[in-house]
């Protein structure tokens, strides 16, 4: 299975990289969108800022979600689950408009939101086997706002506010937090992915 | 549901190998950092810092071919300090593969470089490191050079100004208390994070579980670091853990899933 593992120029792939290739999966990392569309699977990563991201993305967005739509797996990861809504309080750009909803700032007395927290989940595969929630890492300043609820897969508690962690449509599925980066657990959540991805 | 409390483990690294003295004197080699972290994790360390106390030229190149190897079988956070001097050094150390980088001397010398850090790749990877003594008259007064050079500062506001310029997290050591294993400055910790709106670590002075259990409990830390009770075998991240949740507190347990971890893979 070969993955295509999105490069927007800046920050630390070397672990999701290898914990995709732990996962069975060829990891090609690139910033060619022909080529990263062509691959049996995509991955958006979770480093840099919302502006830099969207200006990494083909001008025509249309040709990611329709890919997406045509049943490309997709798992975005932090920014790159971000880079599935409308548009970001973080800065300029639209994102690829997958999924309704607006990426807005998180408004607790410490942020970012930093550290391991705990995923409620309700039954999605990405999940399997992790006994019905994880411990996993997260660091960031901005949250997922979607329109509609029933598109979350797994949610977590910050200062008293219940946001998404994790959003599935159809097969393109986002986590908030860092699989990469959350020990065994997130190995497992990144080969569950990557099960669903090969079906 | 809210954070976990997180036990950070810190391995002091020279030209490669995982050293061990107090800071800078006496010196012997305890291993390899790699093998090291990777232990840690299983053990359930939340995150490791690498703290490069090499002076070198060959021994920056040496640290970047470390975390390139370290962030191959480490799936943890990792936190890399020590001879950062420009943006270029942070943006080479997080293409290599650190997901925060921490700067001390550098900062104090030239604030600038949080913000230009914090605008390229985020706050949430700029760590301020604040070390830390108390003063004769009253406060603490923040160091520079591994605790080797006076500032002048006072360190919590020191700490609160970096923040303001865009750290994301204080990494926040007591000189008084560093290596000593008599517990946290924990007046230190509360003082510096009842000031900032990010997570402060607190550092030095880690003899035993109920250390950490004060600076979480009365310094408001969000994670405590922990150095030589672990390489010296005095004790696990996994004992430490388990006395912490014997107490109430609500720290990661390692996860019950089955598989490889780290090298053993």
């Amino acid at each position: 299975m070969r993955v295509a593992l999105l490069d927007y120029g800046a920050g630390n792939l070397h672990s999701l990289g290898k914990a995709l290739e732990r996962g069975g999966a060829t990891v090609s990392v690139t910033s060619d969108w022909d080529r990263a569309l062509a691959a049996d699977a995509l991955v958006l990563p979770g480093v840099g800022a919302f502006s830099a991201a969207v200006a990494a993305l083909p001008e025509d967005r249309n040709r990611v979600r329709d890919a997406l739509a045509r049943g490309l797996p997709c798992l975005g990861i932090c920014l790159g689950m971000q880079l599935f809504f409308d548009g970001s309080d973080e800065g300029e750009g639209e994102g690829i408009g997958l999924i309704p909803g607006r990426v807005r700032q998180l408004d607790a007395p410490v942020v970012p939101h930093m550290g391991w927290n705990d995923v409620d989940e309700v039954g999605d595969p990405l999940f399997a086997g992790l006994g019905g929630g994880l411990a996993a890492y997260f660091a960031h300043s901005y949250r997922c706002d979607p329109v509609d609820s029933a598109i979350v897969i797994g949610w977590t508690e910050y200062a008293g506010d219940r946001m998404a962690a994790a959003v599935r449509w159809k097969r393109s599925w986002g986590v908030q937090f860092h699989p990469e980066k959350s020990s065994r657990g997130g190995l497992k959540l990144v080969a569950n992915f990557l099960e669903m991805a090969r079906q | 549901m809210s954070l976990h409390p997180r036990v950070v483990v810190c391995l002091d690294v020279k030209d490669g190998r995982v050293v061990k003295g107090t800071r800078f004197k006496g010196l012997r080699d305890v291993g390899d950092p790699v093998e090291l972290a990777a232990r840690y994790e299983a053990e359930g360390a939340d995150e490791i810092v690498y703290l490069d106390i090499s002076a070198s030229r060959e021994g920056r190149g040496t640290l970047l071919d470390l975390v390139r190897r370290t962030a191959e079988v480490l799936f943890v956070p990792l936190t890399v300090g020590g001879g950062i001097r420009e943006v270029a050094d942070i943006g080479q150390l997080l293409r290599a593969g650190a997901d925060k980088i921490s700067v001390n001397t550098a900062a104090v010398g030239e604030p600038e470089l949080l913000s230009e850090g914090a605008s390229r790749f985020g706050s949430q990877c700029i760590v301020i490191s604040v070390d830390a003594a108390r003063s004769p008259t009253n406060g603490w007064r923040a160091f520079t050079h591994g605790g080797s050079v006076p500032t002048g500062l006072d360190a919590v506001g020191w700490a609160a100004e970096a923040v303001q310029r865009g750290a994301g997290e204080v990494l926040l050591t007591s000189i008084d208390r560093d290596g000593a294993r008599t517990g946290y400055d924990v007046e230190l910790t509360r003082a510096v994070a009842e000031l900032v709106p990010v997570p402060v670590v607190a550092s030095g002075g880690a003899g035993e579980a109920a250390h950490l259990r004060d600076t979480f409990v009365n310094g408001m830390a969000s994670a405590a670091l922990v150095a030589g009770i672990l390489h010296d075998g005095l004790t696990t991240v996994g004992a430490l853990k388990t006395a912490l949740a014997d107490w109430g507190v609500d720290v990661r347990l390692t996860s019950p899933v089955p598989g490889p971890v780290g090298e053993a893979a």
